[in-house]
């Protein structure tokens, strides 16, 4: 395949433009007034749940999409690690991936949160971690509320300078609006999905 | 001010009270107006239709023939933004350049001129039909899709200034109307679809008249509403503005709206 | 004016239109995302200079295109993923085929990717009797319905609920007369859940290459493309020429203007960055392979007037705005991507197929402004139909006519005498015989009325009935340059 990387490699050496202008950046609007605010009607806009809650007691704070001690197959990320919740059912551990299908609830820990999109920006520990957060039927994100970014670019400086192998922007749940542009949630991954801002005392 | 008039093809041919009452508004600014009766075309049809290589020799002809007019303005911003756009492309240097920075639509050439307000009052309801090329290549008006600072539209402020004149509102302020030039007879349905959508959208305001600063929407609109029976009225922005501002109903009139020019 | 010859996106056109409800209810549907995608631009108070920026990086990108892929190749290698390189459809397909035969893979998962439409990807695999799902609920539809996608963000934007209860029916085996979205997508994600849990490989596209890591960004609502790639070991990621960026920072403006354009969301549910293969899994180890395409697209860059389309992200804006494309749905334009962007590219790929193409546009100008990366779709459009003439691509009868009539306006006597006849005649003419000659005006339309005299004939009457020229007229008359 490499005569095919030559060729593409000279085609395009030799189609190449002048030089032209650098683009002008734009500079990058700072924290708005009321970022909480705006996470949160972000999160609702785009079908998710928003919760504030204190960071030593966020699980009995926050409304489970069922009662917790009901849910049979639960992941916890270790980094969302707290006493009251422990991972249960398929979300202790599996052999193959696919066996994650049945989990119900997925809890996750968000680097930080996006302001002007209500988007979290999450870095899986592991590829069970990863699988478990699209084959769960809903999706727990807690983030510290002082780790927010105001944009994307100011968010992009973190991530280019984190070098993770794979990372991932979610914003609120699994959705679809193909048929007929009626929107439905829970297309294929979460059907669910709340943004929890922990604040620390 | 010495202005030159230069009337379009399809104007001069279809409908010559647009180009009378052009050029009775052009002269009531005081500038000193002649009429340049050997320029017969912009090159447009021949640019939509993908044969623009006759564009340059028509465009060479042109710059010959308004090289001394300070102003060259036309009843169409189709041809004006035509001729800002492609008369350099066509017959490329300085004079090419200068004619493209002299030509106007008439709006924009009147609505910078220190007229008489009108005084004869024209109580209609009006339906304002954007033209595309006025409004996205000559900045006449704001794209409805766009974020930049507002940009002012001297067609609707100048018929604002007539007496008695509504501007009705609009849902899609400013869809195409589907004329597009030869578009209008290669994809015809389309055209059509897009033409009766235009009207029913005018006539949902309550537009008893529609207008606009373009003829050819005019002309392909009016076609489709005369076809339906439609009872909607279209004039073109100069019509309205001559009946209005001239104080002796000029010969070739809208007065006299059952008749031909 | 004699009828043109008829061309295919006309023809088609014409019968989508001749569904009155139908074609007012696709215009209203692409009209509503149209909306969403104003009210979303009003979130940006830099909108328009954001349109400057990822214009600026995506024109800059043009003239470096060899480097940053190199740069790219060697940045994704590093990081464990296996990049190839196709000069075309064919090698694309085969390239993707020998991967998955290699490792016995019969049953693949597929995300959204125009570039794998372009290559007939779908068909290829059929024919080497390998499974290919597409998992976007929209394009699951087409492909369940054997149709192409008729828009490149919805794929089945021209379809109505009762159009998918009905293959759904068929399709799941589940009660007759379901029209609900929430009970057809529960029905979809089941069946494409299965899919995704037996998949032995997964296919997606790439919005975004990361030359400065290696990293390829996709984008989803549904989430299906990671599914897709999250649980089986092998990821193949194809990727076009025009898809690349040099920094990370560089995402920052195309994310804030994607989904804004495209759906009038902020951000969509998933934006995911894969930097090398899935870490290790179970006893295969997990795979990531990369192909890089150009089927043309080296070319287009070669066109001073036409390679600026490159900088085109997919969102699709330029269909919801354009009249002519909400009119006559994607299907008419017979060609992988329609609407705007696609009468661009496609006739530039193929002329003598899609020279159509560029004629199906009003020239409104409303797409080159709603475009986050500022193509001058509009200009491309007009200038491309030239080109194509000039290329030998436009009907012989139509240059004929339009030579013939500059020919008579080059020479104003003539254009007086020929138009003066012609209007005589069409004013005697049987009105029947006139609506027919002016075909296809007339089909729906009545003709203007023919004025007896032209403006000038008029004009020049009036001024010999006053005695002459007028003052100014005769004082420019000696100043001025002389007609002929």
């Amino acid at each position: 395949m490499s005569e095919a990387r030559d060729t593409i490699l000279a085609a395009l050496e030799a189609a190449r433009p002048p030089a032209g202008p650098e683009p002008e950046r734009v500079p990058p609007p700072g924290m708005p007034e009321g970022a909480i605010a705006r996470i949160e009607q972000r999160v609702q806009e785009a079908g998710g749940r928003f919760a504030r809650a204190p960071a030593a007691r966020w699980p009995t704070s926050i409304e489970w999409p069922t009662p917790l001690a009901q849910i049979r197959h639960l992941y916890c990320s270790g980094a969302a690690g707290h006493p009251e919740i422990a991972p249960r059912g398929v979300g202790e551990g599996v052999h193959d991936l696919q066996d994650l299908d049945p989990l119900e609830v997925c809890v996750l820990r968000g680097r930080f949160v996006v302001v002007e999109n209500g988007a979290v920006w999450h870095v899986p520990a592991s590829p069970l971690e990863r699988a478990a957060a699209l084959l769960t039927d809903h999706l727990v994100v807690v983030v510290r509320a002082e780790d927010k970014r105001a944009t994307l670019h100011q968010a992009y400086e973190e991530i280019a300078a984190s070098q993770t192998a794979f990372g991932w922007f979610l914003c609120g749940p699994s959705k679809t609006a193909d048929i007929e542009q009626s929107l439905v949630f829970g297309a294929h991954g979460a059907r669910t999905m709340q943004l929890v801002l922990l604040d620390e005392e | 001010m010495r202005v030159a008039l230069f009337i379009p093809c399809y104007v001069d041919q279809l409908r010559p009270r647009v180009a009378f009452a052009t050029l009775e508004l052009l002269r009531a600014t005081g500038a000193s107006v002649r009429f340049e009766p050997d320029a017969l075309c912009c090159g447009q049809p021949f640019l939509t239709a993908g044969e623009e290589r006759h564009g340059r020799a028509l465009g060479r002809r042109l710059i010959d023939l308004f090289r001394e007019d300070d102003a060259i303005v036309m009843p169409s911003a189709s041809c004006v933004a035509t001729l800002r756009r492609h008369l350099e492309r066509w017959a490329p240097g300085p004079e090419a350049r200068s004619m493209a920075e002299r030509v106007l639509e008439l709006t924009e050439f009147l609505i910078d001129q220190d007229t008489e307000t009108p005084a004869l009052p024209f109580p209609h309801r009006v339906g304002l039909h954007a033209s595309c090329h006025g409004l996205r290549e000559l900045g006449l008006g704001t794209a409805t899709e766009t974020r930049e600072p507002p940009r002012r539209d001297p067609a609707a402020q100048l018929l604002s200034r007539v007496p008695g004149l509504e501007l009705v509102d609009l849902t899609r302020r400013d869809e195409c109307c589907g004329f597009g030039g030869i578009f209008a007879v290669q994809e015809d349905a389309v055209s059509s679809r897009m033409g009766l959508d235009r009207l029913a959208d005018h006539r949902g305001g309550g537009a008893e008249v529609l207008t606009s600063t373009d003829l050819s929407c005019l002309l392909h609109l009016e076609g489709l509403a005369q076809r339906r029976k439609m009872p909607m009225r279209l004039l073109h922005v100069a019509e309205i503005l001559a009946e209005s501002s001239l104080e002796k109903g000029w010969d070739h009139a809208v007065r006299d709206r059952g008749s031909l020019s | 004016m004699a009828e043109s010859r008829r061309t295919v996106h006309s023809d088609r056109a014409r019968r989508f239109v001749a569904d009155e409800a139908r074609t007012r209810w696709h215009d209203e549907a692409l009209w509503f995302v149209r909306s969403k995608r104003d009210a979303a631009a009003d979130q940006v108070p830099d909108w328009e200079a954001l349109r400057t920026e990822a214009g600026g990086i995506k024109r800059a990108v043009l003239s470096r295109l060899p480097e940053l892929w190199r740069q790219f190749e060697e940045e994704a290698t590093q990081a464990g993923a296996v990049v190839h390189w196709a000069r075309d459809a064919a090698e694309h397909n085969q390239t993707v085929a020998s991967l998955l035969e290699e490792r016995g893979v019969r049953r693949v998962v597929k995300s959204k990717s125009m570039l794998t439409e372009e290559c007939g990807l779908n068909a290829d695999l059929e024919r080497r009797n390998i499974e290919v799902v597409d998992t976007d609920l929209g394009e699951r539809i087409v492909q369940l319905r054997n149709e192409p996608p008729s828009h490149i963000v919805m794929p089945a934007i021209h379809l109505q609920r009762e159009q998918v209860g009905a293959l759904f029916e068929q399709e799941f085996d589940c009660p007759p007369g379901i029209t609900d979205p929430d009970t057809l997508v529960a029905l979809a994600r089941k069946d494409l859940r299965a899919r995704f849990l037996g998949a032995q490989a997964g296919i997606t596209g790439v919005n975004f290459a990361v030359a400065e890591t290696g990293t390829c960004v996709v984008v989803t609502n549904e989430g299906n493309a990671d599914l897709g790639t999250a649980l089986p070991e092998l990821h193949i990621a194809c990727v076009g020429l025009e898809k690349i960026i040099p920094e990370t920072r560089d995402l920052a403006p195309f994310l804030r203007l994607l989904a804004r354009s495209a759906t009038g969301q902020p951000i969509s549910a998933y934006t995911s960055h894969f930097r090398g293969p899935r870490a290790d899994w179970g006893p295969r180890g997990s795979e990531l392979h990369i192909i890089v395409v150009d089927n043309g697209r080296s070319r287009l860059l070669a066109e001073p007037a036409f390679r600026e389309a490159l900088a085109c992200i997919r969102c699709g804006a330029c269909l919801n705005t354009c009249p002519v494309y909400r009119r006559s749905g994607g299907h008419s334009y017979g060609a992988t991507i329609p609407g705007p962007i696609g009468s661009v590219v496609e006739p530039n790929r193929s002329p003598s197929r899609h020279s159509d193409l560029p004629h199906a546009c009003s020239l409104c100008g409303s797409c080159s402004d709603v475009c986050p990366v500022r193509v001058p779709l509009h200009h491309q459009l007009l200038t491309l139909r030239s080109h194509l003439s000039e290329a030998g691509h436009s009907p012989r009868g139509r240059r004929w006519a339009l030579a013939t009539t500059a020919g008579i306006l080059r020479h104003p006597r003539l254009f007086r005498s020929v138009s003066r006849w012609g209007r005589q005649l069409a004013r005697v003419m049987p009105e029947r015989w006139l609506e027919r000659w002016a075909l296809p005006w007339t089909r729906e339309r009545a003709l203007p009325p023919i004025p007896a005299q032209s403006f000038r004939e008029l004009y020049s009457t009036r001024a010999r009935r006053e005695g002459g020229l007028s003052k100014s007229d005769r004082a420019r008359r000696e100043d001025g340059p002389q007609a002929p």
